[in-house]
């Protein structure tokens, strides 16, 4: 990161402070967002999300497993990301783990739900086959390409739009399997079910810099931020899971007014995102 | 198994001599001082370049030259089963040393001395080939990032099956066990730059293999040439002006 003089970060505060941001934002617009959908052939489902200069890939993969004995009905859904040294150089080699880590635990933290199962994003029961026995793995796999701030948010929304463009294959189990064997299965090449995105969130950071807080911070937004706080929205406006970063602590208040931002906010991101998505996917139905 | 049917055409129905289609884009990393996408049939890499830059480790600065690093890494979902470690083992390794290599000996090292040129390789679909891809795509990041090289650098793979010399192997053709011959050079000057090769050829089967692949390294010269003509305005400038002083 190139660093920034004293008048460049005055300069900064100082449009946030006044609503008007150096690329001539509001405080609470998004930069223009990009959705490319099935830009991996081989994965299940995939997606290309720009937003500004940060540019991410979200890939969907599915294999056959078996399920945990905990969770019998339910399939597994594993979340990774990794942060590409085409971002930024300080993510060659073991650089990027620790970012990468942070952003892998935020995501699940808002898709999958709880431990046991409840509360999640994706409705891991329409993952299960055969009850006990076998089970999709869905691995969903990020990758940072290009890092100009709001990486947390633009995992999301790529996250999402790879789901609605996931199509799980149907799974024809044979008959007559003895109670403790693996059921014979196989895998159908033609037959694909949408999986149903329709209770994923999305994420909007929100980036408090001085008295304010912005939505969709740039990098060098981001290094005059005193603290963010990452909250993940389904369509319902329920909150499926919150992230603070950021050492200076924050007024109780403030949280509750910063969610009731965020709500407002993802409103329009909802909508921005979906016809996208569905641009996306008509746009490659035609190619 | 039959790698080339009858009547001349391979898995993917191309003809022996023919190189899957080639797709470049630049500028695809806002942040990065140079960047690149290449395309070469299924293969998908991205190549950032960070650079002409301040030494980040003193012990390692070049007092006459500028010191050139490289890193290639692929993603999770680029090959067909999901992968588990995406960089730091041997194979990225090597092929992060190899590109060093060839690229370094490409720069004009010596107009920048005391600096680091970094350059970043990120495959994004693996379908064979990835080697080649990831060559070309840092040469057109070079050239975007405006370092002075002597020529560009391209690169090409060929292989030998059912007895005929195949241009641009994909990733069932490599897999298949036969000869992978990987060629790059220097276009304008004409020059081998790299040379690499797995299992064994004879001799004279070896010159017509290797004759392919340098056949396709003009050719994505070419394609680099015409698509991309703006750049090359900038490196004949440095060349010209390398020449003359």
């Amino acid at each position: 990161m190139v660093g920034l003089s004293e008048g460049e970060k005055e300069f900064i505060k100082g449009g946030i402070a006044q609503d008007l941001r150096s690329d001539g934002r509001k405080r609470h617009t998004y930069r223009p967002i990009y959705v490319e959908t099935g830009v991996i052939p081989q994965a299940n489902g995939s997606a290309r999300v720009r937003l500004g200069a940060t540019d991410v890939i979200a890939s969907v993969k599915g294999e056959l497993g078996k399920p945990s004995s905990l969770q019998p009905d339910k399939g597994k859904v594993a979340i990774f990301v990794d942060c590409s040294p085409t971002a930024a150089p300080m993510f060659e080699g073991r650089g990027g783990e620790d970012l990468s880590a942070e952003l892998s635990g935020a995501l699940q933290r808002c898709l999958l739900g709880s431990k046991s199962g409840a509360g999640a994003g994706i409705d891991l029961s329409s993952l299960v086959v055969v009850e006990g026995k076998v089970c999709w793995d869905l691995y969903i796999d990020g990758l940072v390409v290009s890092a100009d701030g709001n990486v947390l948010d633009a995992l999301g929304a790529a996250i999402k739009a790879a789901l609605s463009n996931t199509g799980i294959p149907r799974v024809n189990v044979a008959a007559g399997a003895a109670n403790d064997d693996q059921p014979e299965v196989d895998i159908s090449d033609e037959e694909f079910l949408q999986f149903d995105t329709s209770g994923v969130p999305v994420i909007v950071t929100l980036t408090k810099v001085g008295k304010h807080y912005i939505v969709d911070a740039t990098s060098e937004e981001e290094s005059q931020m005193s603290s963010a706080v990452s909250i993940s929205i389904n369509r319902q406006g329920h909150i499926c899971g919150m992230t603070k970063r950021g050492g200076l602590g924050l007024d109780p208040s403030v949280i509750l007014d910063m969610v009731s931002v965020a709500n407002f906010v993802s409103r329009q991101l909802f909508d921005k995102l979906d016809s996208e998505i569905s641009a996306a996917e008509a746009d490659e139905d035609e190619s | 198994m039959e790698y080339v049917s009858p009547e001349g055409l391979r898995l993917d129905g191309r003809r022996p001599v023919e190189m899957r289609q080639l797709r470049a884009e630049i500028g695809v990393v806002a942040k990065a001082d140079g960047s690149a996408m290449f395309e070469m049939g299924n293969t998908k890499v991205i190549a950032a370049v960070y650079g002409p830059r301040e030494v980040q480790n003193r012990s390692q600065q070049i007092t006459d030259q500028a010191l050139v690093r490289c890193e290639y890494s692929m993603a999770n979902f680029s090959t067909g089963d999901r992968m588990r470690k995406p960089k730091g083992d041997r194979r990225s390794t090597e092929i992060s040393l190899v590109i060093r290599q060839t690229m370094e000996a490409c720069i004009l090292t010596n107009l920048m001395p005391r600096s680091q040129i970094d350059i970043f390789v990120q495959v994004l679909q693996a379908d064979g080939g990835t080697r080649s891809a990831c060559i070309n795509a840092a040469t057109l990041a070079l050239a975007d990032a405006g370092i002075p090289m002597h020529d560009i650098v391209t690169s090409c793979s060929a292989g030998y099956l059912n007895s005929i010399p195949l241009l641009d192997l994909n990733y069932v053709e490599d897999s298949a066990g036969g000869p992978d011959v990987t060629v790059g050079i220097l276009p304008t000057l004409d020059k081998v730059t790299l040379l690499q090769m797995d299992a064994k050829l004879p001799t004279d089967t070896f010159e017509d293999v290797m004759q392919l692949a340098t056949e396709g390294c003009k050719a994505v010269a070419n394609y680099i040439r015409e698509v991309k003509t703006s750049f090359f305005c900038l490196i004949v400038i440095w060349d010209l002006c390398y020449n003359y002083c």
